[in-house]
């Protein structure tokens, strides 16, 4: 193999900047022509076969600047097989497509790192079209931000795979080019229909973190191109920032300038301060995940009829098991709150349901969320099946979940079907919680605190809690709501049933 | 008694009067103090008077080649420097009535006379008519300027060795004149004082003329001026110098001695920061003298504002002007960092225009750049109006595609370079330069095709030189 360097072509030259590849990884260069070009100050050099070969591996894709000396790429004799080739850097979210036969999926882009899933809102082509790469077919949403999406291909649109409001994950087919349908579907029946996809949400309320409304930039132009200056978009590029997400830029027109690209974190949208009046109020604009909990705590109070129970219990066994099992376990008395609650869902389907339409739809384990507060609001990640899980694994997985959201991967995001929020680290001694649809209940649970309870007639101090349940009087009505409560009670009152 | 403004503002050149003239009109109490004349150092030694001269002097020197453009003129060309002297001091007389009616116009105060900083808030004045009087203020904006640098050790007569402040004010010519500094002032000087007929040598410390320029403009300046007989000597300085009698002897690196009847001082510029009493508020002068501030033109006190050469960020009078703005706008709420490029204008023959970035200042950060070149020669204004000298040089960062700077020299470079510093606050990108449309025939049309050239692309040039580079044998 011979490595393709950059020469030193000028006497003061330091550096170059490729500007083109005119071969891809695995095609046949004859001797002659010309392999790249790499711009330097004041000239472009143009890389040339000295002898017939393939090229084997490009190590500096176009818009890469390399030193004098610097490895560009790998030339391996005439007719040697060569790898697939990775994705070349770019800022476009870009899919690795598995093409097969004459059959090119287009997948679902991940474009963000912590982007699990993506939603198609509209379809810009139809089945049957001629479409060529970078032309926009379709409208994906994601938790943070709606997007154009630029074919990664030209070609046939066979089959559209998945359809308007359908949410798959991302890597996903989304859609097949093929010349035939016969191939399209041929194909398809190879994936044996196990398209990785999640269950629509309810139409009607949307969870703690999506959010339907669209990016505030006023920095995307009608044409859905993002305004923003050449350096801007570079150091977006580095930073994993999403253009898209970046809320209303600061330069010129709304255009987005570097300086907006520094102060938004990745992932998240910068809020837009407007100087301090001369009485000190100042004025910011909501960020997406402050706007999306405003959407959906207000629409969850306007539509669900919430009725609450409030309990105390004595806390002084929960308080001991907690501290016996920590030291093997690593657990929190939150842990062991998780655990009881789990029994007593999995005991009553009716706190594992929740309402759709005319239909109530009952989920075989308890999907616990648990309310992570963040930077600028609060996050509910979720643990999957806490029913099935033991004293020994579940506080692994909260820490690793809280952690997670902490850092803004929210696991299982908008799959669960309880929720518990604990204030009891500040002191609160009682609080009631709003329902985080579409769930239909939510538990607050307040500090763990001595207090004098009254037994048999006499006053004694004990350790106690409160706990406050919020239901959705829809379908968790008051006995049901009582026994419940009054289950967990049981069970936090007599823990050594949860080890 | 005392008056109380909400701000005061310590000197009425290009950055005090127009902060002044800012506040008031965002509806603050204002005061302005000047121990001089209206307009500072721009207005009565510098710009003005300086522009005024060499409009003259460009004159005499298009008219001295008349024959080119066809046209004669019956003998030789003469002028008369007392004249030249009158018309500038009458432009200078209008400007300063113009600053007085546009302060009394907003209602602000103007002291006359020299303002002392006597303890937070508080002022002292010396009034020029005579007695004294003290303001206090909740804001206080430092405009004092600068002057030129003397050197230490030579006459300070301002006769024979003088600074920029007495050679605009002149009374006569010299004969033979020795310029030390080539930077923007000893430059233009050369110019103005070559074009009605003085012999001039220029000498210059630092490798090029106009060092802090890119490089390639002081170079091609130096060309221009071997051909019309000014002699420069760069790397290179004025060891000795002794007057004696009406002749000054000054003796260079290297042992060359050159003898002239007057010396030009034109090596730089001090903040005018002593005397001002900053020690009863608590400021201390950084280096140089210059009063440190940060990009809303803060000093580390708070309720003091510095602007203009004294704070040295840009010893350039529009920069003063935009300084003020910015500082009062941060005082009165709308707080603003000062980011604005700002471009460089010097008016020797032909005229430079420069902004943004340097290619030395480029590749110092390690920035991979390309750079696009347009001679003025092959634009065909130039030919028409017979002003075929000069280039305009665009950089442009190859990763990003930004424009980074714009240079030019050539005729009405001073008013060609405003387009580039306008695209350039909008931090284009080279493509978006190139796709302008600009008028033809103009000198400003050199600008978008040196752009095309920075992307490899002119179509009024030969093609990009492309190096072959063969591997893999």
């Amino acid at each position: 193999m011979a490595t393709i360097t950059l020469p030193q072509a000028v006497p003061d030259m330091l550096s170059g900047t490729v500007s083109r590849w005119l071969k891809q990884v695995g095609d046949a260069v004859r001797k002659g022509e010309a392999i790249a070009e790499v711009e330097i100050e004041q000239a472009f050099i143009r890389i040339e076969a000295g002898a017939d070969a393939t090229l084997a591996k490009i190590y500096a894709p176009v818009g890469t600047t390399v030193e004098v000396g610097g490895a560009l790429g790998e030339l391996a004799p005439s007719g040697q097989a060569v790898s697939q080739p990775a994705v070349s850097k770019g800022e476009k979210p870009a899919a690795v497509a598995e093409p097969s036969g004459n059959v090119v999926p287009i997948l679902m882009p991940q474009a963000g790192n912590s982007m699990e899933e993506g939603t198609i809102l509209e379809w810009k082509v139809a089945e049957g079209e001629t479409i060529t790469e970078g032309q926009i077919i379709c409208e994906i949403e994601t938790d943070k931000a709606t997007m154009e999406y630029e074919s990664p291909h030209g070609g046939r649109l066979a089959r559209i795979v998945v359809g308007k409001d359908e949410t798959v994950a991302v890597k996903a087919p989304i859609a097949l080019l093929a010349e035939s349908d016969a191939e399209a579907d041929a194909y398809l029946a190879t994936l044996g229909g196990e398209l990785p996809t999640i269950a629509p949400a309810p139409a009607s309320e949307p969870t703690a973190t999506t959010s339907r409304s669209r990016p505030v930039a006023s920095a995307v132009t009608a044409g859905g191109r993002v305004k923003a200056s050449p350096y801007a978009k570079k150091l977006a590029a580095e930073r994993g920032v999403e253009l898209a997400a970046v809320a209303g830029g600061s330069g010129p027109g709304g255009r987005i300038v570097a300086a907006d690209v520094v102060a938004a974190k990745a992932g998240g949208a910068p809020a837009a301060v407007s100087p301090a009046g001369a009485d000190g109020v100042v004025r910011r604009t909501m960020s997406k995940m402050r706007r999306a909990i405003a959407m959906n705590l207000q629409a969850s109070k306007q539509t669900i009829p919430h009725f609450y129970l409030r309990m105390t219990f004595k806390a002084d066994a929960l308080f001991n098991f907690y501290r016996k099992h920590k030291p093997a376990t690593g657990c929190t008395v939150n842990d062991v709150m998780v655990l009881a609650v789990a029994k007593a869902m999995a005991e009553m389907p009716v706190v594992r349901s929740q309402i759709d339409g005319s239909e109530i739809v009952e989920y075989p384990h308890a999907n616990i969320g648990i309310a992570v507060g963040v930077d600028d609001g609060l996050v509910v990640p979720v643990l999957m099946g806490a029913d099935q899980m033991s004293l020994a694994e579940l506080p692994a997985m909260t820490k690793r979940i809280v952690e997670d959201a902490r850092r803004g991967k929210v696991d299982n995001m908008g799959r669960g079907n309880f929720t518990i929020t604990n204030l009891g680290m500040f002191g609160v001694e009682e609080f009631a919680a709003i329902i985080n649809p579409p769930e239909a209940a939510i538990l607050a649970v307040s500090a763990l605190r001595e207090d004098v309870i009254v037994e048999d007639g006499t006053m004694k101090p004990a350790r106690v809690m409160t706990l406050t349940l919020s239901t959705d009087h829809r379908i968790i009505d008051g006995v049901v709501g009582a026994q419940f409560l009054a289950r967990l009670k049981e069970l936090l009152e007599a823990p050594e049933q949860l080890a | 008694m005392t008056d109380h403004y909400d701000i005061a503002v310590v000197g009425a050149g290009p950055g005090g009067y127009v902060a002044a003239l800012k506040a008031a009109q965002m509806g603050a109490r204002t005061a302005i103090i000047e121990k001089h004349h209206l307009g500072g150092t721009c207005l009565n030694y510098g710009c003005i008077p300086s522009k005024a001269l060499l409009a003259s002097a460009e004159l005499v020197h298009q008219m001295r080649h008349a024959g080119e453009w066809g046209v004669s003129i019956g003998g030789e060309v003469s002028f008369d420097w007392s004249q030249i002297q009158k018309r500038k001091d009458k432009v200078i007389r209008q400007l300063r009535g113009g600053v007085a009616s546009l302060l009394k116009a907003r209602k602000v105060t103007l002291y006359e006379g020299k303002a002392t900083l006597d303890g937070p808030g508080r002022i002292a004045i010396e009034l020029t008519k005579g007695g004294a009087a003290s303001v206090t203020a909740d804001n206080v904006i430092l405009a004092p300027g600068s002057a030129p640098a003397r050197i230490p050790g030579w006459p300070d007569d301002g006769r024979i060795v003088c600074t920029s402040d007495e050679s605009v004010h002149w009374p006569d010519l010299p004969k033979k004149l020795l310029i030390v500094g080539g930077g923007v002032i000893g430059c233009e000087f050369a110019c103005l004082t070559n074009a009605l007929g003085v012999q001039v040598t220029v000498v210059e410390m630092l490798p090029g003329l106009l060092p802090g320029l890119d490089q390639d403009l002081g170079e091609e300046l130096m060309t221009s001026f071997d051909k019309r007989g000014i002699a420069c000597h760069v790397g290179t300085k004025v060891e000795d110098l002794k007057v004696s009698g009406a002749t000054v002897t000054a003796v260079l690196t290297g042992g060359q001695k050159v003898e002239v009847d007057r010396v030009l001082v034109a090596t730089g510029r001090r903040p005018n920061t002593a005397g001002l009493g900053l020690e009863t508020v608590g400021i201390e002068p950084g280096r140089g003298g210059f009063i440190t501030v940060d990009q809303y033109m803060q000093t580390p006190v708070k309720g003091y504002y510095c602007i203009g050469d004294a704070n040295g960020q840009c010893l350039l009078a529009h920069a003063a002007s935009a300084h003020g703005v910015a500082a009062v706008q941060n005082i009165l709420g709308e707080r603003k960092a000062f980011t604005a490029p700002i471009p460089g204008a010097v008016y020797t023959f032909p005229e430079i225009g420069s902004v943004g970035l340097t290619e030395q200042q480029a590749r110092e950060q390690k920035l991979p750049i390309a750079i696009g070149r347009y001679p003025i020669a092959h634009l065909g204004k130039a030919m028409v109006t017979n002003h075929t000298e000069g280039f305009v040089k665009m950089i442009r960062h190859r990763e990003t595609g930004e424009l980074l700077g714009a240079h030019m020299l050539g005729h009405n470079a001073t008013e060609c370079i405003a387009a580039a510093g306008a695209l350039l606050h909008q931090k284009v990108s080279m493509h978006d330069v190139a796709e302008t449309v600009f008028a033809h025939p103009t000198i400003s049309e050199a600008i978008k095709e040196a752009a095309e050239d920075a992307l490899g692309a002119a179509l009024h040039l030969p093609p990009r030189k492309i190096i072959r580079h063969v591997v893999g044998v």
